[in-house]
């Protein structure tokens, strides 16, 4: 059978590339920056990157300016994932509000219940058993070891190599399952309470981490020693993507991006919360700044943190974990600021109570959301290769970012 | 709150609050007008007095009767071991403007339009004010206490979008969202 080629035959030419997204924006510019933004010079062009790019680890879309190889300007652009997640805690009782905040950040969900469960505790005056204190630092020390070592995974992966990613999720499964027999969920744990956790250490979590405290620190050094050295990787990422201190610190940015820049600010130490005061550990900084030394920089944050488990796993009382609250609960009007350490940077929610059982209003401030900022200030002049080797170090999660 | 620092921001700032200072836990507390905005954050930022150099959060509020700007400043420990809440209160519901802080944290740009994007708040300085999760042609603010999903979905693609509120209880809906507006200060 002879079959011949037109230009009509709907399975060999697309007529409206309907899921193309333009560069151009088909509205007249609504602010100063994006009337200058879109207007090209000779030689410059647009591009899009995302939304469904791999490696920009969620929905994000950034469009490019480039001339040539090289970028001259971008513009992110967000709201691909939004959810409006304030607005539906501003409308779910206090303890409904702690199952919004915790997919945000799906890979360090523990640290995104912390911060609301904590705030929420200002605003009822409410005391912690020491227990939980204790339970809440060793499980959440347990999810930055994962969410850092998948991030040296995504680092990798976002350079090409294809080999990391699969040792990091062998660490990230092993503590993965740990919690979920603890918290019964792998993801969204779901396991803070206002007032306490949800339920004791179990004995199948507790010969777990036994387990794997036996060689975690073993496993981390295997993998520095499959990209540490790495002559690829070294050429990707160091001098690449520089910050200094006093540009991280007016963008904003928190987390090992910001002391990776020189500057010790972490909230574990700058405003301590739970227990951690009666804890030793250092604040890793390195003055480098560059995407090399936010990838050492996390790894020495795995190490502090392996430590901490071990003191916590010392140190811990017995006694009860919960406190006891009422399963309705009326904080008095007020208003609370609390803010965690999380992996990627300061966590922070903003609660008010009118005195209902739904918070009047609930802000949530994720570290994500201002580092990716950063992208303006260190991309422009770097080529279009290193875009996602450096937007990849900055460690951003779209799940936090769009709310 | 911290008594000492509460001094020193009455001493320095004096007729400039709009109310004494107040705060619980470690949380300290000062109310300015929307006027005072670049001088206090400036001062609160260069002074070595104050140095508070981290911008720790900048979020809108709307009360039901007027609308505010809450800035969460941090300082070294030698300074204040407290957050420091900075509000900017009696921002007019249906105009509400206030200046940038932008010149002083590059970092602030997208809390302001994020910021401004759910309240409406405009931000006069910052070279950067739209819509920065909502579509473009979205003529909402969503987080204002008057917002209602239903009338908006009629407005717009998402017809048929029920509120949450009705769907809990259809006949509260009114009477719950009238209760819960203008309760707080």
């Amino acid at each position: 059978m002879t079959r011949t080629i037109s230009k009509d035959d709907p399975t060999l030419f697309v007529d409206s590339p309907a899921a193309l997204i333009d560069a151009v924006p088909p509205f007249p510019p609504r602010s100063e920056r994006e009337a200058e933004f879109y207007a090209l010079r000779d030689g410059e062009m647009l591009i899009n990157l995302g939304p469904q790019h791999p490696s920009t680890h969620g929905v994000l879309r950034v469009v490019l300016k480039i001339e040539g190889e090289k970028i001259v300007d971008l513009d992110p652009v967000l709201g691909y994932l939004h959810r409006g997640v304030e607005k539906l805690c501003e409308n779910s009782d206090y303890h409904q509000a702690i199952c919004y905040t915790d997919p945000l950040e799906y890979i360090s969900s523990l640290f995104m219940e912390l911060a609301p469960v904590m705030a929420f505790e200002k605003l009822l005056d409410l005391e912690v058993p020491r227990r939980a204190e204790y339970i809440r630092v060793l499980t959440c020390e347990l999810n930055r070891v994962s969410s850092h070592a998948l991030y040296m995974g995504w680092q990798a992966l976002d350079l090409g190599g294809l080999t990391p990613i699969l040792y990091a999720f062998i660490e990230r499964d092993e503590i993965v399952e740990m919690l979920a027999a603890q918290t019964g969920q792998r993801m969204l744990f779901n396991y803070f309470r206002i007032g306490g956790v949800n339920g004791d250490l179990n004995h199948d979590f507790m010969s777990r981490l036994g387990d794997w405290m036996s060689r975690a620190l073993k496993q981390i050094e295997a993998n520095e020693r499959l990209l540490n050295e790495n002559e690829i990787f070294l050429n990707r990422t160091r001098g690449l993507g520089v910050l200094d201190r006093e540009a991280s610190l007016r963008l904003g940015m928190t987390g090992p991006n910001l002391r990776a820049s020189g500057v010790p600010y972490d909230i574990r130490r700058a405003h301590p919360y739970g227990v951690y005061p009666e804890l030793a550990f250092d604040v890793p900084t390195r003055q480098e700044g560059d995407s090399y030394a936010r990838y050492l920089l996390r790894l020495d944050e795995i190490k502090q943190s392996i430590a901490i488990i071990d003191q916590c796993l010392h140190k811990m009382p017995d006694g009860p974990v919960m406190a006891k609250i009422p399963r309705l609960i009326r904080p008095r009007p007020g208003r609370a600021f609390a803010a965690v350490e999380s992996p990627r940077g300061q966590y922070a929610i903003y609660a008010i109570s009118d005195g209902t059982d739904q918070p009047f209003r609930m802000h949530l401030h994720d570290p994500s959301f201002v580092n990716l900022q950063a992208m303006g200030a260190v991309l422009p002049g770097n080529l279009i290769a290193d875009t996602m080797a450096i937007f990849a170090s900055l460690d951003p999660i779209m799940g936090g970012i769009d709310k | 709150m911290d008594a000492r620092l509460a001094r020193r921001l009455e001493a320095r700032f004096g007729d400039r609050l709009i109310r004494p200072v107040a705060g619980r836990h470690d949380e300290t507390e000062v109310r300015i007008a929307a006027a005072d905005v670049p001088e206090v954050m400036r001062t609160l930022h260069d002074d070595p007095e104050f140095s508070f150099n981290v911008l720790a959060d900048l979020c809108g509020v709307d009360t039901g009767d007027a609308m505010q700007v809450v800035y969460h400043l941090w300082a070294e420990p030698a300074v204040t071991r407290d957050w420091l809440r900075v509000i900017v209160d009696g921002l007019a519901r249906d105009d509400p403007r206030c200046p940038s802080v932008t010149f002083l944290w590059k970092g602030a740009e997208w809390q302001e339009r994020e910021t401004y994007d759910m309240f409406g708040i405009v931000f006069e300085g910052n070279r950067d004010l739209r819509r920065i999760y909502m579509p473009p042609d979205y003529t909402s603010f969503p987080l204002r206490k008057d917002f209602h999903l239903a009338d908006d979905a009629a407005r717009g693609s998402g017809e048929g979008v029920r509120h949450m509120e009705q769907m809990r209880s259809p006949a509260a809906a009114t009477a719950s969202n009238t209760r819960r507006r203008a309760k707080v200060d």
